[in-house]
């Protein structure tokens, strides 16, 4: 059994993040399924799917079955409920629709196989969470959607496993270059408390401390604005983005010499939309960038087949990254044939 | 009538709607789609209920109204669920489940009101047999599932799932069969409950609205009204509380009024700010709550049923139509005249008729719709800045701009003289000198003054 299942247990939320359709995602979830002791926690697992489909958007695809062990909580789309292939005990019946109807909460009696479809947003991702708490549930575990890295936000839950390989790109330099990227990004450290607490009431706008500490805004609606200016801010410290962060922004920072090393604060990883040029650009120049919630990179996983049938090399492709982001990453499907 | 219809009335009872704190969605649509009391014997009948609530809150402690409300949140539309029990459909699952959530929520609720002596309040009907049926092991939990205990044979083919997970999808198609066989008897079972089932959600629902005007009562201030029998109405320091709210954050004071009106038309005159606008929408919307049995926002308040409600004022919804502000006016007091020669008690509110169009036409449509409604036996309360002949009607008079101040309080008056005061207001409000010294100018040179 791979160590990282251990280190799953010390956090009470876990999303599993693909990176691109087919980077086996689905492997790891039933991976992780498969090996946690359920006899020593209470776990609920459900999906946030694009509005809970049943056929994959993108890849026209069947959404996978997922086999639960008998004891595991799980919340699904009424539908799905009725298509279930186990036992299984009704807890909750939500309010709120999807197109599949209803997300409903269960315990499974047997085990057996269930197709995910739970809440179709952050929001009602968080409310089910909260209920989930409610019920003494110790470990939630969301199989998070394509594009939908909302779902692996710190703000929904602690702990991500981000799954990549040949069908984010076939060429492995540039493969390991897009996923160091993201693990960059999702690795970025804590600003200061006195920062989270000051800027996590601040829901939108981009805002500047000056150097007697005084907070300012800059009266744009968001990085995306045009028109920013960057007056009066020779003495500037610390810069915080409410809203999401982009590359003409990032590269602005980096041009005004009185922003030099200057701390740009957002809110989490998922709020960051810039390329990995203007990233390590800025980064060059001095400047830092911080975020105010963290969720743990518990580990990577690799697959290392494209849909096309485009096979990297699972070992090299393992330790290239491996080297790269400073984790271990792990390919599930030669592991589990060893 | 039910209250979604008059909801967004200009009159604002959306405001006190919004501020209820109801428990659940269902309630909220429920009340909403609530019809309008027209019997007096009906609403006070609801005001006693609702006084027991009142008392409720004030005397239980706060952790068993809290749990209460709690419950309450649980409460679900399920009628699509209870349509298709008194169907003779076969209940799945998940109706079932709601079934049963809804009877143990029922019975919860039905304990707590009645360890505090409420009791029969809100009747809500025993469901005991019903949740025996859907917890065969008698946990008591909310949780629902085809139960082992319901079929031998279907614990055997669980207990074999469980041992041989290599024959599971078998031994799922053979339990399947026993399943649906299960809940084929327990929706026969449940049947003759579907009215029962109904009857409590709706009682719920009852309760959650109760518990909500009750503590909306309270917060607000407002009072219990007594019926009044003779078709007139008093008020005695009527607010209105999403204005009182505004000023409040504004750090002033709302000025309570003072009205009765009813048999006679009455004339309400008065410099502009005045607050005449404010009184018709507020009357309107205490005539509303009245009839859907809230807390009244006054002192004290008399009130008479009405079958019908009218307010007329200058509805920028109906220029939003397309209809200009004169043709939306007209239609809408010419509902009032038609609606005036049935055989029904009415009240009609209406704030300056014929303000747009020019003060000679504008002063004899006033005065033609007065006469036209007065002995029409309708209660009209009637705002305007025209002269008018008053003929039968009370006139009434807001105090006005005195010390530099506005007066908001109506008083009596025997003529429907109108007060000018408007250039002085606007001098007051800083308007530009020039245009209003020359308007001055204007009006000691002209004949009538």
């Amino acid at each position: 059994m791979l160590p990282f299942i251990d280190e799953i247990m010390r956090y009470d939320s876990l999303s599993i993040v693909g990176l691109e359709k087919n980077t086996g995602k689905t492997e790891c979830l039933k991976y992780v399924l498969d090996r946690l002791p359920v006899r020593q926690k209470r776990m609920a697992v459900t999906s946030i799917g694009i509005d809970g489909e049943t056929v994959d958007q993108v890849t026209r695809t069947q959404k996978p079955e997922i086999v639960l062990r008998e004891g595991m909580f799980f919340g699904t789309s009424e539908m799905h409920y009725r298509q279930r292939r186990l036992v299984s005990e009704l807890i909750d019946v939500s309010d709120e629709n999807t197109s599949l109807g209803r997300v409903v909460t269960a315990k499974a009696l047997t085990t057996g196989k269930i197709l995910l479809s739970g809440p179709s947003s952050a929001t009602s991702l968080k409310r089910w969470m909260t209920e989930m708490r409610r019920l003494h549930i110790d470990l939630v575990i969301i199989d998070g959607a394509l594009s939908r890295m909302s779902s692996a936000s710190p703000a929904v839950s602690q702990s991500m496993i981000l799954a990549t390989g040949a069908a984010y790109s076939a060429n492995l330099s540039t493969l390991v270059s897009k996923t160091t990227h993201v693990v960059d990004l999702v690795n970025l450290e804590l600003t200061d408390e006195y920062n989270i607490h000051r800027f996590l009431p601040i829901e939108r706008g981009v805002w500047f401390i000056d150097g007697d500490g005084d907070l300012h805004s800059l009266e744009a609606m968001s990085s995306l604005s045009k028109d920013i200016r960057f007056e009066g801010m020779d003495d500037c410290k610390t810069l915080y983005v409410a809203g999401a962060l982009v590359d003409g922004f990032l590269e602005k920072v980096r041009k005004n010499k009185s922003l030099k090393q200057v701390e740009l604060v957002v809110r989490d990883f998922t709020k960051i939309f810039v390329s990995p040029q203007q990233f390590r650009l800025f980064l060059k120049s001095g400047g830092r960038i911080r975020v105010m919630q963290k969720s743990k990179l518990i580990a990577v996983t690799v697959n290392p087949t494209s849909p096309s049938g485009y096979v990297l090399d699972s070992d090299t492709l393992c330790n290239r990254l491996s080297e790269a982001i400073q984790l271990p990453v792990y390919d599930l499907l030669k592991n589990n044939e060893n | 009538m039910q209250l979604k219809n008059v909801i967004d009335s200009p009159c604002g009872l959306r405001f006190m709607l919004d501020e209820l704190e109801l428990q659940s969605g269902f309630a909220r649509r429920w009340l909403l789609d609530s019809p309008m009391m027209t019997s007096g014997e009906e609403i006070m009948a609801s005001y006693d209920i609702l006084r027991r609530f009142c008392d409720f809150i004030a005397q239980v402690e706060k952790i068993h109204i809290d749990t209460l409300l709690f419950k309450l949140q649980g409460l679900k539309d399920i009628r699509t669920t209870i349509r298709n029990l008194s169907q003779n459909a076969v209940l799945d699952d998940i109706e079932l489940f709601e079934v049963k959530h809804l009877a143990i929520l029922a019975t919860d609720v039905a304990k707590i009101l009645n360890q505090h002596g409420m009791d029969g309040v809100v009747e809500i009907p025993a469901l005991d047999k019903v949740i025996a049926i859907l917890d065969p092991d008698g946990m008591k939990i909310a949780t629902f599932y085809i139960y082992d205990s319901y079929c031998a044979q279907l614990k055997d083919l669980r207990n074999q799932m469980r041992q041989h997970p290599d024959q599971q999808d078998d031994l799922l198609l053979q339990a399947s069969d026993l399943e649906e066989g299960v809940r084929k008897d327990l929706s026969v079972q449940l049947h003759p409950w579907a009215n029962a089932i109904e009857q409590a959600q709706i009682a719920l629902a009852q309760i959650d609205v109760f518990l909500a005007k009750a503590m909306q009562m309270k917060q607000m201030g407002l009072s219990f009204p007594i019926l009044s029998s003779d078709g007139t109405s008093q008020y005695v320091s009527m607010f209105n509380p999403q204005v009182k709210e505004t000023l409040a954050a504004h750090g002033r004071e709302f000025q309570p009024v003072d009205i009765t009106f009813g048999m006679r038309p009455t004339l309400i005159t008065g410099a502009n700010m005045g607050g005449k606008t404010v009184v018709l929408k507020t009357l309107t919307m205490c005539q509303l709550l009245f009839q859907f049995g809230f807390g009244i926002p006054a002192a004290s308040a008399r009130i008479a049923v009405k079958d019908e409600v009218y307010f007329c004022i200058g509805d920028e919804q109906s220029v939003e139509k397309g209809l200009s502000s004169f043709a939306a006016e007209m239609k809408n007091i010419d509902a009032v005249i038609k609606a005036s020669r049935e055989n029904k008690k009415l009240l009609a509110l209406i704030d300056e008729p014929a303000r747009t169009t020019n003060p000679t036409e504008g002063t004899a449509l006033v005065s033609a719709l007065l006469k036209v409604l007065t002995g029409s036996g309708m209660s009209l309360v009637m705002t305007t800045h025209y002269d008018i002949e008053p003929g039968e009607a009370r006139c009434l008079r807001v105090k006005g701009f005195e010390n530099g101040e506005m007066d908001y309080q109506l008083v009596e008056v025997q003529d429907g003289e109108v007060p000018h005061e408007a250039l002085n207001i606007a001098q007051s409000l800083g308007i530009d000198n020039e245009w209003i010294s020359m308007a001055r100018n204007l009006l000691e040179a002209s004949p009538q003054s």
